[in-house]
């Protein structure tokens, strides 16, 4: 379900477009301004998005640490290619921010970033403010599907890239393969 | 209603999962061996019971959960079907097939010729075996073929295919179509299982990145990255074919001596 949304959110947003450009992921026309917000980092601090990623590659994902596809390849994908790229894991920050602050609380958050990479920054906050990062971020917002305890949300399942000079200039949308990612991230890196 | 196994798209569970195409297939055979083994009673137990083991290993590697763990999460296992395809159900269904029933199924299938062609030709039959190894282990073959469930069937059926041709030369139940020479066979099955499967082998072991989409994209199972399990599925190739190669050459080479010897 979560694929489904991601593909159609994907397919949605009328301003991207594949690439025939350097990259290989698909670029947004025109590259898109680094949202702000400040949400609750998995230390119980606060974190203003744009100030703590200032200078850097951001890596934005929203996701949900019960979800059982997507997020998980999406995150497990991330941390193989920062294994394998030493001088972009050093520049850049991964920032996977909840869409299920309700059963995402920071420890859960934390142990679910942990078995990626415990560099990984997680963030969660109340239902209002994690809405109001996605719509600041230009993604649709996740909706809740099915009732109890074991519902799902469907939630764009694509990663913003952004620049170190603030701007995100692509997206990935899941089925990103590892040889894609680590081809784009040395050049937006490279844009500063 | 799923007949065949192929990549699910949703994450790994141990719930079973019920692949009825994959019961008529290997039933099938079984049921009409049995019956005309019935029908032919000087058949040995040792042959029968070889029959039905490589049926009973054509089953575990098929159905769940070994059949949907190499359809669509882990290619380490998607590799040691193909091991136990061509390595072990191959062989065995050739060794379990009565002269007699060999020659009534090639005659009713219009095969008599191809086979005994296949079996004095080793080139090509050596040929084939790679060539299908190649296409089924490609990345563009895994991914087409593993999405749908006629794609994996139509996977496994050639490795069921690709094996029992490798063996042909060596193992056809008429005896007279077996190739004589030892040193013949013994290079052919060096060559086409021991050596040039090496080839393929190696690239899943030292690629740097994950071959196939399939594995790569898939929800993960256990702590295994895409890249170690595609490495996993190297190793697979190369040590899971050695028991056996190994085996039957030295099986041949003792057969030789022993032949020698009597001269």
């Amino acid at each position: 379900m979560a694929l489904l949304f991601g593909v159609v959110a994907c397919s949605a947003t009328s301003t991207t477009t594949t690439s025939s450009s350097a990259f290989d992921g698909t670029v947004l026309e025109p590259p898109q301004a680094k949202p702000e917000f400040v949400l609750t980092d998995t230390q119980g601090q606060p974190y203003d998005f744009q100030a703590e990623t200032t200078g850097k590659l951001t890596l934005l994902y929203f996701g949900y640490t019960f979800c059982p596809d997507i997020c998980p390849v999406q995150l497990a994908q991330l941390a193989a290619v920062m294994d394998r790229l030493p001088d972009v894991e050093r520049n850049s920050v991964v920032v996977f921010v909840t869409v299920d602050p309700d059963r995402d609380t920071p420890q859960v958050i934390r142990s679910f970033l942990d078995k990626f990479d415990t560099k990984f920054v997680g963030l969660s906050g109340t239902v209002d403010q994690v809405e109001a990062a996605q719509r600041a971020a230009g993604v649709p917002v996740a909706v809740k599907i099915g009732d109890g305890a074991d519902y799902s949300m469907g939630h764009a399942s694509q990663v913003i890239a952004y620049a170190p000079d603030g701007l995100a200039y692509t997206q990935y949308p899941y089925g990103t393969r590892q040889t894609q990612w680590v081809h784009d991230l040395p050049i937006i890196l490279d844009r500063s | 209603m799923k007949l065949w196994c192929a990549a699910l798209n949703k994450p790994w569970s141990w719930h079973w999962i019920a692949y009825p195409g994959v019961w008529f297939i290997v039933l099938l055979p079984t049921l009409i061996y049995l019956v005309a083994i019935r029908r032919h009673r000087d058949t040995d137990r040792k042959t029968i019971w070889t029959f039905l083991t490589a049926m009973i290993l054509f089953w575990l590697s098929s159905d769940w959960p070994v059949g949907t763990l190499g359809a669509g999460y882990l290619a380490s296992v998607h590799m040691l079907e193909y091991v136990l395809y061509t390595l072990g159900v191959a062989p065995l269904m050739l060794l379990g097939t009565p002269e007699w029933m060999a020659r009534r199924v090639l005659g009713r299938l219009h095969l008599t010729g191809v086979q005994e062609w296949l079996s004095q030709h080793l080139f090509v039959s050596g040929l084939i075996f790679n060539i299908v190894l190649v296409i089924t282990h490609s990345p563009i073959g895994v991914d087409t073929l593993r999405s749908s469930q006629l794609g994996s069937f139509a996977m496994d059926m050639s490795w069921l295919a690709s094996g029992i041709i490798l063996w042909l030369p060596i193992l056809n139940p008429i005896r007279e179509q077996r190739t004589h020479s030892f040193a013949a066979k013994m290079v052919y099955l060096f060559v086409s299982a021991g050596i040039v499967p090496i080839v393929p082998a190696s690239f899943l072991t030292f690629a740097s990145y994950p071959l196939y989409s399939t594995y790569e994209l898939a929800p993960r199972v256990g702590s295994l990255t895409a890249v170690q399990d595609q490495q996993l599925a190297g190793i697979t190739m190369k040590l899971g074919m050695v028991p056996v190669i190994w085996g039957a050459l030295a099986v041949m080479f003792f057969r030789w001596a022993a032949q020698e010897r009597v001269k």
